[in-house]
């Protein structure tokens, strides 16, 4: 698996808004793509509604996930295709390790595959001798400079034109170039080449078709369609979620897609592939593996708290509106997943005390529920995550993350439910914060345990009257 | 193996889900079902749009082209489609050796262009992207199969046709077969696709309609593989910038041929 870093959110996070270069290519990204995104849907025939319509679409999907995985490996097989059901990323690893091995296969090119990110395909590929490139272009970037992906649709998104020119002019032995139109060239050449001598191709799957039994891979660059195309063995990992019973699912699912991802009525390429090279065919792999992932997903899916997680279809419209992401960046998540999907999904894959601070970190604005194609109500699971961390829970296997702050809440619900309590408690606050450090009227400083509020902002003293007082009095 | 694990797996998946339903009952709210009302309209709308309507859908695909810069071109006829490809392959250049070649589909429309002949005064080679040699076809690594790849590879513009252009976001669906191959759309530095006026339908809704309902399409199915293109390839990894070509094509250009032979 790939390496998980949740525990350092807070500091990563401090990091990351220290970053002035990070600070403006997210609010540029944000800017565009949020707002892009949001008109696009505005856009459709049918209106942002679709997206309600593509819940319902995805959730009966899911519901019945069993049935229909059940069909997709049927077809595949009919097809001509080898389907592969994996527990775990080591099962997946394994399974397409066997099958390397078997074609004697040396150099793979890959495919932008968030699942592959999350099961450390990657690595255990390069462990295992094999000569791995990533292909798309800032997949290729990332994996250079020896990084994770910090978006999930813009991996690249935190480096400089600058810093690209730097990499490549380190690590491909070209002059020193910035332009992005020229950098992007020498990629095309350098890759070009790794496609070309390439033995093995991988790639993810965006959403798979079960009544045909197609695997869907959506692009704007080619290089998805060029690693399932030029090497002789090609193999698609998906998480077990990314399935779609019917093509007249395609059509509402690719296009709200293509917008979510990056506010296109249709991405440059999508694939239907389905099986390898038939006699006659000049081009297309030999063999063809479909590698389907549980890896947790299973447990998801029993919660009926959070299933609808499960809709998800990894397009990244929730980070490109979030206030939160639009400050920290994908690094601070510390996982494959980050921005709102990564704060349910995270902690779901990982565990939850593990990744506290993903779900802790999100304001529950509601804006990601808003901008997602398949409307998931993100917010409603970020409060069922927290409600876990407070309570603790025995099936996910949480152990309440703060005691003090449990019992804090408990003798405050106590106080303000017994009135005189209270109106002594306002008196005494009242009087007690004459000696707290004030400036303009506002209380600069909280002592302990309540010192978290004043660290960032200033608190309005409490009136020396209360309005019952006032009330009372009819002034 | 195999078998025992997917067992494993959807039986674990169905003790998540803690269905009361039938499996049976279940596969049939998906599958087999029969044509829909809606789906009927839809065909029957396809097979007798109007002049009118037709003309519209065109104006739709050259609205939706223009920001993804895909060039479609309306010609009258098969000789002007020529012609044109005759002057694209005189203007552009090769991108990685100075020699041109071109490598086309064998297909019936393509096949009326004449490549082979307008070409050779330029001598410019038309490759065909198919496998003649009956007995080599099955065999894995044929020695057929590897020259077509390096003529493919070597060639600087691809042609090809198209089964359907989808009008609303201006995308040429196109399925794979033999003398058909999927990387003339991929490989080469520019892409042509030479279509029909009468094979530009509206919208996905209208394709998947014909691929599930339309008898001779249902036949085929979507083959091993069908590609929607929307352009040409396209990237912006580095700060966000739109550089066209990233692996793909970098320009892609759709003659539709607007006679009605």
């Amino acid at each position: 698996m790939t390496e998980i870093t949740t525990e350092n959110y807070l500091s990563e996070a401090k990091r990351a808004i220290k970053n002035q270069v990070l600070q403006n290519a997210l609010a540029d990204l944000q800017h565009r793509f949020g707002t892009e995104t949001a008109l696009a849907y505005q856009n459709l025939p049918e209106g942002p509604e679709l997206r309600f319509k593509a819940h319902d679409i995805r959730m009966h999907t899911i519901d019945n996930l069993d049935v229909i995985l059940d069909k997709l490996a049927e077809n595949v097989r009919k097809n001509g295709g080898h389907v592969f059901f994996a527990n775990n990323g080591k099962d997946a690893i394994e399974y397409s390790l066997r099958i390397a091995r078997k074609h004697n296969v040396k150099r793979v090119v890959k495919g932008k595959s968030m699942v592959t990110e999350e099961i450390g395909l990657n690595s255990a590929f390069i462990e295992s001798g094999l000569d791995v490139s990533e292909t798309d272009l800032g997949e290729y970037i990332i994996q250079l400079a020896g990084e994770h992906p910090s978006h999930i649709i813009a991996p690249a998104i935190h480096k400089t034109r600058n810093d690209v020119g730097k990499l490549f002019s380190e690590k491909m032995g070209i002059p020193y170039i910035t332009d992005p139109a020229k950098l992007t060239q020498a990629a095309r050449k350098a890759l070009r080449e790794k496609f070309l001598a390439a033995d093995m191709g991988t790639s993810g799957c965006n959403l798979a078709c079960a009544e045909t039994g197609h695997i869907t891979t959506v692009s704007n660059e080619g290089n998805i369609r060029m690693a399932t195309t030029m090497p002789k063995v090609y193999i698609a990992f998906m998480g077990m979620e990314r399935v779609a019973a019917r093509l007249e699912d395609h059509d509402v699912l690719i296009r709200l897609l293509c917008r979510g991802a990056s506010a296109q009525n249709m991405a440059t390429y999508v694939s239907y592939i389905g099986g390898p090279r038939y006699p006659g065919q000049a081009d297309g792999p030999e063999e063809f593996h479909l590698v389907i992932l549980d890896n947790g997903r299973s447990r998801i899916l029993a919660d009926e708290d959070f299933r609808e997680m499960l809709c998800c279809i990894r397009c990244a419209a929730c980070l490109n509106v979030c206030p939160v992401y639009g400050k920290i960046g994908g690094h601070s998540y510390g996982f494959t997943y980050s921005g709102p999907v990564g704060a349910v999904v995270t902690p779901l894959l990982v565990g939850i005390n593990k990744a506290k601070h993903l779900c802790l970190g999100e304001t529950l604005c509601g804006a990601c529920k808003d901008q997602c194609p398949v409307d998931i109500d993100i917010p409603r699971m970020l409060l069922a995550l927290r409600s876990k961390l407070a309570e603790g829970d025995s099936v996910w296997g949480v152990t309440p993350a703060d005691r003090k702050e449990k019992s804090m809440y408990r003798a405050w619900s106590w106080m303000i439910s017994h009135r005189g309590v209270y109106d002594l408690f306002l008196k005494m606050a009242a009087f007690g914060q004459k000696f707290l450090p004030q400036k303009e009227g506002m209380i600069r400083w909280l002592p302990p345990p309540m010192n978290g509020w004043t660290q960032s902002r200033d608190m309005k003293p409490i009136a020396s009257e209360s309005f019952l007082q006032r009330w009372r009095k009819g002034s | 193996m195999a078998t025992s694990k997917h067992a494993e797996f959807i039986g674990r998946i169905k003790k998540a889900l803690g269905h009361p339903k039938e499996d049976d009952q279940r596969m049939a709210e998906f599958f087999n079902l029969p044509i829909s009302e809606n789906d009927r309209t839809i065909l029957e709308h396809i097979k007798n749009r109007t002049p009118e309507e037709k003309q519209k859908l065109f104006e739709v695909l050259i609205e939706a082209a223009k920001p993804i810069n895909l060039n479609v071109i309306a010609l009258p006829d098969v000789s002007s489609v020529t012609s044109a490809i005759v002057d694209l392959v005189e203007q552009k250049e090769p991108e990685w050796g100075s020699k041109k070649s071109v490598v086309a589909w064998n297909h019936p429309l393509i096949e009326r262009l004449n490549l082979e002949e307008a070409l050779s005064q330029q001598d410019v080679p038309v490759y065909v992207a198919e496998l003649k040699n009956e007995e080599e076809q099955s065999s894995s690594s044929s020695d057929e199969r590897k020259r077509l790849r390096q003529q493919i590879i070597d060639s600087y513009i691809g042609i090809t046709s198209a089964d359907f252009c989808m009008a609303d976001a201006a995308t040429l669906v196109m399925r794979t077969r033999p003398g058909q191959a999927r990387s003339v759309s991929l490989v080469p530095l520019i892409h042509i696709a030479v279509i029909r006026y009468d094979q530009i339908i509206a919208d996905l809704k209208e394709l998947y309609a014909l691929l599930k309902w339309d008898p001779e399409n249902h036949k085929e199915g979507l083959t091993n593989c069908m590609t929607f293109i929307s352009g040409p390839s396209k990237t912006a990894d580095i700060e966000a910038n739109m550089v066209h070509g990233a692996h793909g094509p970098r320009e892609v250009y759709v003659y539709v041929i607007s006679d009605k032979d």
